[in-house]
């Protein structure tokens, strides 16, 4: 008996396009546990909505294996399968009330109407849209459409529920409450939750763990953290958030993880290396965010005697006011600029800095990450 | 100048002449027809007076009562019009309706060829497929008498087999506008929440592509109640239909009633299309 809820093992899924074979899903395996929020997260086009769509049945891999409770998915049709889809522009039926919506699924398991009746009033009352049973669905809002889908999905109780960019027609501060309240359902009705979605944010926020996809792979899979400070690879550091990508030469591998780098100012540093680093040697990235790069006028004391701190010389070049944050872009060396973003803090020393001028810049050795080139 | 005023101001009365003749030429002869069949005289060289007899002597032979044997005879083409027409639709609406759900959903070789084809009773001359389909008939009917010694004659069974022929297209295009206007995530969502194939297509689909189906099918009755070439090209002894009746009137009289029972015809079909029309113009609701 398997302890996942849902298991992927080797799925390729090819389209016939024009002649062409295009692979839109290129060998995933992927373990999901039971009560998980799993957010599959990756641009347009990268194969996210069609591993949903093998999951839910609709497409048939071309080759690997699907487990849903440990039960194998080959020639089960969709309706046959434990899992239920909350689509991205919620496919309510026109022509069905919001309660024979949410009805439907229950009667299609053979429920009794009386029974179907109260459960689809409870559901309703689930997400906290009590009264609107009576109701066709062209007569409610973006945002209630989207719970009836929701609701219509969870009544059916299913081991897992399937989200297709159920956030995404909704406006910004709409779609900031509905996370909020997503995340709080799933916790209540502990069901695991498979979420698709292109937004970074919206899946930090809200997953439990999640796997970059891109061009069919997937690249990485872990918690929000280890994606956002470990990032793996290239692309999924500069999927999420905001990265500095330095060119550098990696010299040694020492012990720890660490390895020692030249960077392009021909300082050599110290650097943690990414667990899915190959190059031995040779031409690397170094991966930093921009919120994790101090910036003084002068040297802390304390700072330099810190081993696990790095300092560099650098020139302001440009300071940008964002609100929150100050943004500047400092020149290390001819060609190599990085950005960093500082907190503005009330009567900070903003106005220390001068463009043009020379800093010293500081970040400690967690906050690096070494990637292939 | 002042000429090309005068040109302006000519253009303008034409421009306004235009759609009056158009609408005079198209509807004054109807105009005609039902007025004369409101006429007390059996003549159609004068208006004599206002009567609604025609129509009571239609209505009478309707109800059972003895009348006329040219009316007798008007009636009883009238009852075949309804007959053919009914079950043609009948046929053609489920059959083009199939059609139409395979053409928009199906994938298979060579679907592209036989969308094309579903024009054809459209686009090609009417009396170009009266003739094949009378010619096919008399070759299938002779290899039949051939093979087995018994030799079928045409009747009903071709007329109707003919206008199921050219209303399949029709309504084959009408349930596909529909259907293409439909959201087909509305079907997977069915399948996700436990219907398998038949209950998606009964509850979800067919419920939403009903109105389609109902325009297809009004628009199939009027074609067929108002066809004439086809009709006289396979129809046999005994199946006269009214459009083919009326023509054969011709070489006689025009009786006041055959005025009355065209004007029927007339509002029949003029109700049916308007209500196929109003339908098909209902959007689609999108949730």
């Amino acid at each position: 008996m398997s302890t996942y809820d849902v298991e992927l093992t080797d799925i390729v899924k090819e389209f016939e396009s024009g002649g062409a074979i295009v692979r839109a899903v290129d060998h995933v395996s992927v373990q999901i546990a039971d009560g998980e929020f799993f957010a599959l997260l990756g641009p347009s086009g990268c194969g996210k909505t069609t591993t949903l769509r093998l999951i839910a049945g609709f497409e048939q891999p071309t080759a690997g294996h699907i487990l849903i409770r440990g039960r194998a998915m080959e020639g089960i049709p969709a309706y046959h399968r434990p899992v239920n889809t909350v689509f991205q522009d919620y496919a309510l039926f026109p022509h069905l009330t919001v309660a024979q919506n949410i009805m439907f699924g229950l009667q299609m398991e053979g429920v009794n109407k009386k029974d179907a009746r109260k459960r689809a009033e409870e559901a309703l009352e689930m997400v906290r849209l009590p009264g609107v049973g009576k109701r066709k669905p062209h007569q409610l809002s973006g945002g209630q459409q989207q719970r009836v889908a929701l609701a219509r999905a969870l009544v059916k109780q299913p081991a897992v529920l399937l989200l297709d960019e159920p956030l995404g027609a909704l406006d910004l501060k709409l779609r900031k409450n509905m996370q909020y309240e997503l995340k709080a359902l799933q916790r209540d009705v502990g069901i695991t939750f498979i979420y698709v979605t292109h937004d970074q944010e919206e899946a930090i926020t809200m997953a439990d763990r999640i796997a970059v996809m891109n061009e069919g792979k997937m690249l990485q899979v872990g918690r929000p953290e280890e994606i956002y400070e470990r990032p793996g690879r290239r692309f999924v550091a500069d999927f999420i958030g905001e990265t500095n990508f330095i060119p550098a030469t990696l010299l040694g591998r020492d012990a720890g993880g660490q390895g020692r780098v030249q960077l392009p100012t021909g300082d050599v540093i110290t650097a943690l290396l990414s667990d899915a680093l190959e190059a031995a040697s040779g031409a690397v990235t170094l991966a930093l965010r921009p919120e994790r790069i101090g910036i003084s006028a002068q040297l802390g004391s304390d700072d330099a005697e810190d081993s696990d701190i790095t300092i560099l010389d650098a020139i302001l070049v440009d300071s940008q006011y964002i609100g929150t944050d100050t943004r500047y872009t400092l020149r290390i060396a001819e060609d190599t600029d990085l950005v960093a973003r500082v907190q503005n803090v009330d009567g900070g020393d903003k106005a220390a800095l001068e463009t043009g001028q020379a800093v010293k810049i500081s970040w400690r050795l967690s906050s690096t990450t070494v990637l292939d080139h | 100048m002042s000429r090309n005023r005068f040109l302006r101001r000519l253009g303008m009365v034409g421009l306004w002449l235009n759609p009056v003749f158009s609408y005079f030429f198209l509807w004054a002869p109807i105009l005609v027809l039902v007025l004369f069949s409101f006429n007390q005289s059996r003549s159609v060289a004068s208006f004599t007076g206002f009567t609604f007899k025609w129509y009571g002597n239609i209505l009478n032979n309707m109800m059972g009562a003895e009348s006329a044997f040219s009316t007798e005879l008007m009636l009883n083409a009238f009852r075949n019009s309804l007959f053919v027409g009914s079950i043609a639709t009948a046929i053609a609406t489920v059959l083009g309706t199939m059609i139409a759900l395979s053409m928009a959903r199906g994938t298979y070789p060579g679907k592209r060829l036989l969308d094309a084809l579903l024009f054809f009773p459209v686009v090609i001359p009417e009396i170009t497929q009266a003739i094949s389909l009378a010619i096919f008939f008399k070759v299938v009917f002779d290899w039949f008498a051939l093979m087995s010694g018994e030799r079928i004659f045409p009747g009903f069974h071709t007329i109707i087999a003919a206008h199921v022929t050219f209303n399949i297209s029709y309504v084959a295009i009408v349930v596909r506008a529909r259907l293409a206007d439909m959201n087909p995530q509305l079907e997977e969502a069915a399948n996700d929440l436990g219907a398998n194939p038949w209950q998606t297509f009964w509850r979800v689909t067919f419920p939403l592509i009903l109105p389609g189906v109902i325009s297809g099918a009004l628009l199939a009755f009027t074609l067929s109640l108002d066809d004439f070439v086809i009709t006289f090209f396979t129809s046999g002894v005994g199946t006269t239909t009214l459009p083919v009746f009326v023509y054969g009137l011709l070489k006689l009289t025009v009786t006041p009633e055959v005025n009355a029972i065209s004007t029927i015809m007339m509002v029949l079909s003029t109700l049916f299309i308007g209500i196929s029309l109003a339908i098909q113009g209902r959007a689609v609701p999108r949730a």
